[in-house]
């Protein structure tokens, strides 16, 4: 390469801008956040639009839709009313249905939460109840897609590819965001038209039975990632192997100059050769101490499986990786047995989420890691079949914890019976929008150019709920 | 000649029957005291809008959606009782529809519903009468440069035309000339064989051809070009990879996707079409209107009417929701993914975006929309998949005319013990359904599940007795369309709701692309057939264009227009608008040959410069839209796989009988079915792998290959650590490594050799000196590191296939220059 060349821009920027594969510097003049982005390598950290107090995000993601007025929506009326016919219609015979659990205030806060979580409710004053939740479809797939990428509809990107695009991350040696065993479309963890650097890493993990009752043969409780270790040949054999790989890639870019492609694999190879190692480490709990698992719930046959997936979200904030999904998938959809397994389900998750909260507070770093709870959306106060509860995306309730949100703290209300968000209504739009704000993201600003268009999470949609910022 | 659909039950289309004569005195009071309280108080908990409850996609509510039906058909025909459904169902005369289902109705209300029908079911509930206005000016429309028709340019001027091979180059060589740049040189001959072989069959050059090549190069450039491209257009491997690029933007796949994501064990006789028609250069035109409309052309034989079928799978294989509690839903929701399929791959048109509103971009009104959903609404799409509980909407398939003589019979054995256990089966369900009141709690969710996983596996019986004839000879099927039963117009809906029917629209077409009067939908058809012609006339403006920029996106990595699948106002404009004019006359001229758009590309002197950088040039155009170079392309997920089969020698060219999905049959994805199960070992070409929604073969899907739910015109090429990480561990690379090097060290004895072997095989050239040397180094470092955990000779095969490996891992292995 002559000096002539490095004029053009520096090596090591190009080296970087290149690792997305994408023609970084092309589109550099397209939009702000994609100047930025190229300007700096597209998983350089960067600063946000404006100083926040949340780092990182844990999401942990409910599939299946639980229930809010059994868990955090106290609905005396809807005890009173108990078994009167609802005003919103519902199943043959469907009547309203009282919570068969208590609720109780909890903390300094006096914040309701319902018996099924009394792990959690010890964190009362550190959580903020979204109370007025709405969301556009009342089926599984889509809202699952919609709470994940704003749109039911269309292939977009995912909450946590948008983080990583906007805020980029802290190890270099791990993927930026990182997926727990998902569940459902890979769409929900996906870039779209974001450079696919964004997209989240899957890591298959620890859920014995992935598929809920139906179970899949032979679950175990190690973790999947594929070809994450070499069959054949030792660390020092691959090394010699990659050193090779990697002398053969420089003669490549020896022969011409800005090949963006050929950089971004002299990228990928180091990043996946430091993967191999740091990846199985981050996942290899035997260096936590017995009380950490205990306060996980691990080892304990309910709790083990979320309860690894929670401490594992800790590993990977901890280690830097910026935006960490987890899934609790053995379902929430509790058309019949609400009774029966609303317990299991809550119990499943309830030392886990209570543990991970305490764990993230005694290593200081609940105050910039926000802790978000929620399911695609809720479900209605009249009954199904007398021991289950419908799909209800007119009101449900979510939760934050930490990284600047108001603890002890509910937003919005739904109406007597917790059917219809009323008060201070936060559709999935604000809720992205909200998160972004706690990042330190304006989601107006935070925009990608696609197709001719200025592209973002909200859409034309969003209102920040600066009502709960701390 | 008569098509027989492999059918069990037809569902007909409900359209909203015109009431707009004003009710009498005698008809509103017989409405409000007779009929209004019945529904009101019988019906409304299961059939309304309003309360949100809209079992069997029946409400029965407001006068609009009583008239609109349920999935089973038309609740209330004016005027005849024995052909409503309502008055079938409350009258309790049939046993599947007895309503309500608890509390039957009084006689005396049955009859005064009976009368009410009779009197022609005057009904008071008036909602607004809704008509869908357009704002949209389609004069003004038709100035936008892609809706105006394609003109033979005038061939430009260039300072230069000794560089000129052909007419291509003069347009290419004049946008450079006008932008003061020049085009690069020409790239090598070994450079210039590779880039072709992987532009035309999607595989390398074998060693043999290299050479081969480059002594006809010595000889005559021009005519060593001329003839590789003739043989490489008559390879069978130019449909293989001509026809992916087909169904890249076809979204071809063998499952729903979606929700349930059931598999469609007969959609790999689609893929086989679509190879087969590039093969044989089947007219685009042609190509088209049998996809569209193939069931409605005239055929000479079985052989061609089967084809034309299987080609209608086109209409057929889109995402569906199968779990869609509304057959109306579902089937608006069918349309417009047949809708938006169909304008985007042809026309380059995103016109499903006015289903709910005009386009908010390009001059397409919303009653556009529904002109063409009209015609597909008059048509019936016939995908397969086994009902169950996830699945409400599975459909039937097509029985094709020619039997499958590769198909095995099931012995009569076999046969019997199927009935055998479907009628076991049946008896249980009888026992189960009486115990089931006795039922309460649990033990009454636990009958109903297990009621609901025996009619799932009936369901499966029922698919395997029914696939084949008395003989147990198998019946072939396709997916496809038919026209339906009553082909009609279509109301605009009002923002897509289908409750909220607007006025009727005249089905057609797309009007901004129509300069002349609309031809003329024969009566008692669907419309299909005209679309058909419509679209592949010289007249639209797009047809052509889209697809001369599809070559030639394929060809340079990069379109004229480069938002292939979006030739409207949003999409992007065209660097070369008269070469895409030329290239769109020449198209048709040349009677729409796919192969002479290719031959004349691939023989001009741009498509033979080289890659070089070119500092100046990068600072004027970074994006090489004026094409001063060659682009420097990734290979795709298909062609990196094929050509580690290709260099390890274990490559199966042959085309695989079916599809492992075919083999695997109805199955719903995740459920019984895991990635494991679809990801299994094959050595035949990527094409033939299962193209599963959401469960993609790791090799295809780790290399950036089409997400088949849409159509897709340009993959992504993206360079990430999952991919390295596959070069570096996966089994498949580390096996075809261990065959390619068992392979050279059985051919060649010296190490030299085997290294200009392995080049000659992974890059298409001989190493340079350099290289032969720093490969010697690694095998220096390397087999010592090796050779004392084994023996000596395992050490040596180890060391050759990390080396070959290591040649697949590289940067050049995966791009082309």
């Amino acid at each position: 390469m002559t000096s002539q060349h490095l004029s053009l821009f520096s090596r090591r920027n190009a080296l970087k801008a290149a690792s997305s594969g994408f023609g970084y510097l092309a589109f550099a003049a397209i939009a702000d956040e994609q100047a930025r982005a190229a300007a700096r390598g597209p998983l350089a950290p960067k600063d946000p639009h404006f100083p926040a107090r949340a780092k990182r995000v844990i999401f942990l993601s409910m599939r299946g839709a639980p229930s809010h007025v059994d868990t955090f929506d106290y609905k005396p009326q809807l005890t009173k009313d108990h078994g009167k016919a609802g005003k919103y219609g519902g199943t043959r015979g469907a009547m309203l249905l009282k919570s068969p659990w208590e609720f109780n205030q909890h903390g300094k806060s006096g914040l309701w939460i319902s018996e099924l979580f009394p792990g959690l409710a010890k964190h009362a004053d550190d959580l903020c109840l979204l109370r007025s939740m709405q969301t556009d479809q009342p089926n599984h797939p889509q809202a699952t897609l919609q709470m994940h990428t704003g749109s039911f509809q269309f292939v977009r990107p995912s909450l946590g590819s948008w983080s990583l695009y906007g805020l980029g991350t802290e190890n270099s040696n791990l993927p930026g965001f990182v997926t727990l065993n998902p569940f459902g479309s890979a769409q929900n963890y996906g870039s779209s038209f974001l450079p696919a650097i964004y997209q989240g890493s899957k890591i298959s993990a620890a859920a014995r039975r992935p598929f809920g009752n139906r179970g899949r043969r032979g679950g175990d409780d190690s973790l999947k990632i594929p070809n994450i270790k070499s069959e054949h040949l030792n660390p020092e054999q691959q090394r010699i192997y990659l050193d090779y790989v990697q002398s053969l890639n420089k003669n490549t870019l020896d022969k011409n100059v800005h090949q963006p492609g050929v950089e971004g694999i002299i990228e990928s190879y180091e990043l996946a050769f430091r993967m191999q190692d740091s990846l199985p480490e981050q996942v290899d709990l035997s260096g936590e101490s017995q009380e950490t698992l205990d306060l996980y719930g691990i080892g304990k046959t309910n709790t083990d499986a979320f309860g690894k997936q929670c401490l594992l979200a800790r590993r990977f904030v901890e280690s830097g990786v910026r935006f960490v999904e987890i899934t609790h998938s053995s379902g929430w959809d509790h058309h019949r047995n609400l009774k029966n397994d609303m317990e299991k389900n809550c119990a499943e998750i309830d030392r886990p989420v209570a543990g991970l909260l305490a764990d993230l507070k005694r290593r200081d770093m609940l105050k910039d890691t926000l802790v978000i709870w929620a399911g695609e959306f809720g479900r209605t106060p009249h009954g199904q079949g007398g021991d289950g509860r419908d799909h209800n995306n007119k009101g449900y309730t979510t939760w934050m914890a930490g990284g600047g949100v108001k603890g002890g703290f509910s937003y919005g209300a739904t109406d007597e019976h917790g059917y219809e968000a009323v008060e201070n209504k936060m559709h999935i739009h604000d809720w992205h929008a909200t998160i972004f704000h706690l990042l330190g993201l304006d989601h107006q600003k935070l925009t990608y150019n696609y197709a001719g268009r200025d592209f973002r999470l909200t859409d034309v949609h969003g209102y920040v709920a600066k009502e709960i910022l701390s | 000649m008569r098509l027989s659909v492999f059918s069990i039950s037809v569902f007909s289309i409900s359209l909203l029957h015109a009431q707009d004569a004003p009710l009498t005195q005698e008809q509103l009071a017989f409405f409000e005291s007779k009929i209004r309280p019945v529904l009101a108080d019988a019906c409304y908990e299961c059939h309304s809008n309003e309360g949100g409850r809209v079992k069997g996609g029946l409400a029965l509510d407001t006068r609009e959606a009583l008239f609109l039906g349920g999935d089973s058909g038309d609740a209330v025909v004016p005027g005849h009782p024995d052909d409503s459904l309502l008055w079938a169902a409350i009258s309790y005369t049939d046993p599947d529809y007895e309503m309500p289902p608890k509390n039957r109705l009084d006689p005396a209300i049955v009859s005064d519903f009976k009368k009410w029908i009779e009197m022609g079911a005057p009904d008071p509930r008036v909602t607004e009468k809704i008509i869908v206005k357009s704002e949209i000016d389609i004069e003004k429309g038709r100035e936008f440069w892609s809706f105006q028709k394609p003109k033979n340019p005038p061939v430009p001027e260039v300072e230069k035309p000794d560089w000129a091979n052909n007419v291509i180059d003069y347009y290419i060589l004049a946008k450079l000339e006008e932008k003061s740049m020049a085009p690069a040189v020409d790239a090598s001959p070994e450079t210039l064989v590779r880039r072709l072989y992987f532009d035309l069959i999607g595989l390398p050059p074998t060693p043999e051809q290299q050479v081969q090549f480059q002594k006809s190069w010595a000889e005559n450039p021009h005519s060593a070009l001329q003839s590789e491209v003739e043989k490489l257009l008559a390879s069978p491997g130019y449909g293989e990879r001509w026809g992916r690029h087909w169904l890249d933007v076809a979204r071809y796949a063998e499952s729903t996707g979606k929700e349930t994501n059931m598999t469609y064990p007969h959609a790999w006789r689609y893929r086989d079409y679509v190879i087969d028609s590039f093969n044989e250069d089947k007219p685009y035109d042609r190509f088209i209107a049998e996809q569209i409309a193939g069931d409605l052309l005239p055929a000479r034989d079985d052989v061609t009417w089967q084809e034309n079928l299987i080609a209608t799978g086109f209409l057929a294989m889109g995402t569906k929701g199968l779990n869609q509690e509304s057959g109306h839903q579902f089937r608006m929701d069918v349309v417009d993914e047949q809708i938006d399929t169909m304008t985007q791959a042809i026309l380059g048109l995103t016109v499903s975006c006015a289903r709910c509103h005009d386009h908010k971009f390009d001059p397409v009104p919303t009653t556009d929309y529904y002109a063409l959903a009209g015609i597909f609404l008059s048509s019936e799409t016939f995908f397969g998949t086994v009902p169950n509980a996830q699945n409400k909407r599975s459909s039937d398939l097509l029985l094709l005319p020619v039997p499958d003589p590769f198909g095995e019979p099931m012995a009569e054995r076999e046969i019997a013990a199927l009935e055998e256990r479907r009628a076991s089966m049946r008896r249980e369900m009888i026992e189960l359904r009486q115990m089931r009141d006795s039922l309460t709690g649990n033990a009454a969710g636990d009958a109903l599940q297990k009621a609901l996983r025996m009619r799932n596996q009936q369901q499966i019986i029922n698919a395997k007795l029914q696939g084949v004839d008395e003989n147990g000879m198998p019946k072939t099927f396709a997916m496809g369309v038919q026209d339906g039963a009553s082909p009609t117009d279509t109301n605009v809906l009002l923002r897509g709701e289908i409750d909220k029917p607007a006025q009727k629209v005249s089905r057609g077409f797309v009007q901004v692309l129509y300069h002349d009067e609309m031809p003329e939908i024969k009566s008692g058809s669907s419309g299909r057939r005209e679309l058909a012609e419509w679209i592949t006339s010289k007249e639209n403006a797009l047809t052509a264009r889209v697809m001369a920029n599809r070559v030639w996106l394929n060809l340079f990595g990069r379109g004229i227009v480069n938002s292939p699948d979006n030739f409207g106002t949003t999409g992007q404009a065209p660097t070369h608008p008269e070469l895409l004019d030329y290239l769109a006359v020449r198209f048709m001229e040349n009677g729409w040959s796919v192969k002479s758009l290719i031959r004349e590309i691939v023989l001009s002197r741009t498509y033979r410069m080289s890659s070089d950088f070119n500092s100046k040039y990068y600072t004027m155009d970074p994006d090489n839209n004026y094409l001063w170079r060659a682009n420097q392309r990734r290979l795709d997920a298909e062609a990196i796989r094929d050509t580690i089969l290709a260099a390890s020698g274990t490559l199966d060219r042959s085309r695989p009988r079916g599809s492992l999905i075919a083999e695997i049959g109805d199955a719903r994805v995740g459920i019984r079915l895991n990635e494991r199960d679809i990801d299994k070992p094959s050595e035949h070409r990527s094409v033939y792998l299962p193209v599963v929604r959401d469960a993609l073969p790791e090799a295809l899907a780790l290399f950036d290959f089409a997400e088949p739910d849409v159509v897709r015109g340009s993959r992504e090429s993206t360079n990430v650590p999952s991919q390295a990480l596959y070069m570096m561990n996966n089994s498949f690379v580390t096996q075809q490594a261990k065959a390619m090097a068992e392979d050279l060290i059985a051919k060649y004895d010296s190490p030299r050799e085997r290294i200009g072997a392995a080049f000659r095989r992974a890059y298409g050239r001989m190493p340079t000196s350099d290289e032969v040397e720093s490969t010697m180094n690694f095998f220096r470092e390397f087999f010592p590191a090796s050779v004392a955990s084994s023996d000596r000779a395992a050490a040596v095969r180890l060391t050759m296939a990390t080396f070959c490996q290591g040649l697949f891992s590289s940067a050049e292995f995966r791009y082309l220059y």
